[in-house]
């Protein structure tokens, strides 16, 4: 069963307004690749295992550790933190991963996001469950929340409307910087839902009792 | 000079380079690093490569080149494989030395004069001990083809792979090499190493990274720490020793060995006798 997002129309600013109701398959299965362990990790990938579980992504991108070690950089680089708020970045990680359907990046960020200080009504309209424009009173996050649409969607030009909001309230270099933020998160959207991640237990029980699952 | 070059020429870094030309093989032996078997798949690494490979190595500053299978010999091109890849650097071939009948032995013909040597697996000096290990009749079928290929002027070393062995049987298997016209310098004593095929039978010293010379290795699964490194274990290729899923072009495997070696704690020496 696959995650039961509807399909929808390319997103411009007049989608704001789309709504899903979010309902993960129960996830049990395993990955499509295998996850590899601490003692199978190759040489260049040890470092990234610390002591035991890297996480799944690490553990899946072990398989080519010539990848893995400049991708984790890259990675932790558009996504940790920066000169962004990490609340900022968390309202991108979080929408592009539900427009993208990505079970594993939406769970795991949500918890993140908790943490970042979004609420459980903010994240929900971030995941399609609420419109964004009734929950999010600031211009500047409903511009970075608007931009997150465009860019996701990913047919063709982004919308002058979008690229304008932004332009209000964020400079240039923040601009680049939410949209690698959007494109990192859409690859690992891709590659988390192709190979089936799993989610950490802890996430999963950490939503449940939030009500977040 | 290329840094890969000057490590090698200080002696940081492993001269040789491997290649496992194969995967499969005609034995099944119980200490096999590679669960290799007649029935499992090929992975062949081909002529093309194999030689590509022997120019690369040259060109970094590599000095010698090692091939390894599986059976390399299984392979019917490998004779004019090896002698191209002679142009570029020594080489020496492991080879359980079954397979050569006197059309094989005629076959052989491509790599006579060049620089290419034999290493053939002979464990012990008696028939039934050595093929309780290796399986039915190698042992006379060793003994058999050594003189037929020193007689042709290539040069053989034997390498025997055993959990112990008493002083007595050395001397023995030691008289016998001697009497095959292989000489004492040409003799290689190891150890089990417990990997592939001899983790199921319990056989073996385990061997950590550190233990393993860093030997560049190129398989179809990708580039390796040491000979010893791309094992399969239940079908699957070992990735512990993995360096990179890239080999081409080689600068690309061995400049991250290179790194991997220049990180290595200081007196972190090789702890076991394998070569």
């Amino acid at each position: 069963m696959e995650c039961r997002y509807a399909s929808y129309e390319p997103v411009t600013s007049s989608a704001a307004s789309l709504t899903v109701e979010i309902a993960w398959p129960n996830v049990s299965r395993m990955s499509a690749v295998r996850l590899l362990a601490a003692g199978e990790a190759p040489l260049l990938a040890r470092p990234y295992y610390g002591d035991g579980d890297p996480g799944p992504i690490v553990a899946a991108l072990a398989h080519v550790p010539e990848l893995l070690e400049v991708a984790l950089p890259f990675i932790g680089a558009a996504l940790g933190p920066s000169a962004l708020s990490w609340r900022t970045k968390e309202l991108v990680i979080v929408r592009v991963s539900a427009l993208a359907g990505c079970r594993y990046c939406v769970q795991t960020h949500t918890a993140v996001a908790l943490d970042a200080g979004l609420s459980r009504e903010e994240i929900l309209a971030l995941r399609l469950s609420l419109d964004y424009r009734e929950v999010f009173a600031g211009a500047a996050e409903r511009a970075v929340i608007a931009w997150s649409d465009a860019v996701a969607a990913g047919h063709g030009p982004v919308s002058g409307q979008a690229r304008d909001g932004l332009r209000a309230h964020f400079a240039e270099h923040e601009t680049v910087e939410l949209t690698v933020t959007a494109g990192a998160t859409l690859m690992l959207n891709r590659l988390a839902t192709a190979l089936e991640l799993p989610t950490s237990p802890g996430t999963l029980s950490r939503l449940t009792s939030e009500g977040l699952l | 000079m290329s840094a890969i070059a000057e490590a090698v020429a200080a002696g940081r870094l492993p001269g040789r380079v491997w290649m496992y030309a194969d995967y499969h093989c005609n034995l099944a032996c119980t200490y096999c690093l590679t669960e290799s078997a007649p029935g499992v798949p090929r992975r062949e690494l081909g002529h093309e490569r194999m030689v590509e490979i022997a120019a690369e190595a040259a060109e970094l500053g590599f000095t010698d080149l090692g091939v390894t299978g599986g059976e390399p010999f299984l392979l019917m091109s490998l004779p004019g494989t090896l002698a191209e890849m002679a142009e570029h650097l020594p080489v020496l071939v492991l080879t359980n030395g079954t397979l050569f009948t006197p059309k094989r032995l005629a076959r052989l013909e491509p790599i006579l004069g060049r620089r290419v040597a034999m290493q053939i697996s002979l464990d012990r000096p008696d028939p039934d001990a050595n093929d309780g290990m290796r399986g039915p009749e190698n042992f006379g079928k060793v003994v058999e083809a050594i003189p037929r290929l020193v007689e042709r002027g290539i040069r053989v070393r034997i390498a025997t792979t055993v959990e112990s062995i008493e002083e007595a049987e050395l001397d023995r298997l030691c008289a016998l090499h001697r009497d095959l016209g292989v000489p004492d310098e040409d003799h290689v004593i190891r150890p089990i190493v417990r990997r592939g095929r001899a983790v199921d039978h319990g056989l073996g010293v385990t061997a950590r990274q550190q233990d393993l010379p860093a030997e560049l290795t190129i398989t179809t699964d990708g580039a390796f720490w040491s000979p010893f490194g791309p094992t399969v274990s239940a079908g699957v290729v070992d990735t512990d020793l993995l360096i990179t899923r890239t080999t081409r072009p080689l600068g690309v495997p061995a400049g991250a060995l290179l790194r991997l070696v220049e990180n290595r704690p200081p007196g972190d020496d090789v702890a076991l006798n394998i070569r």
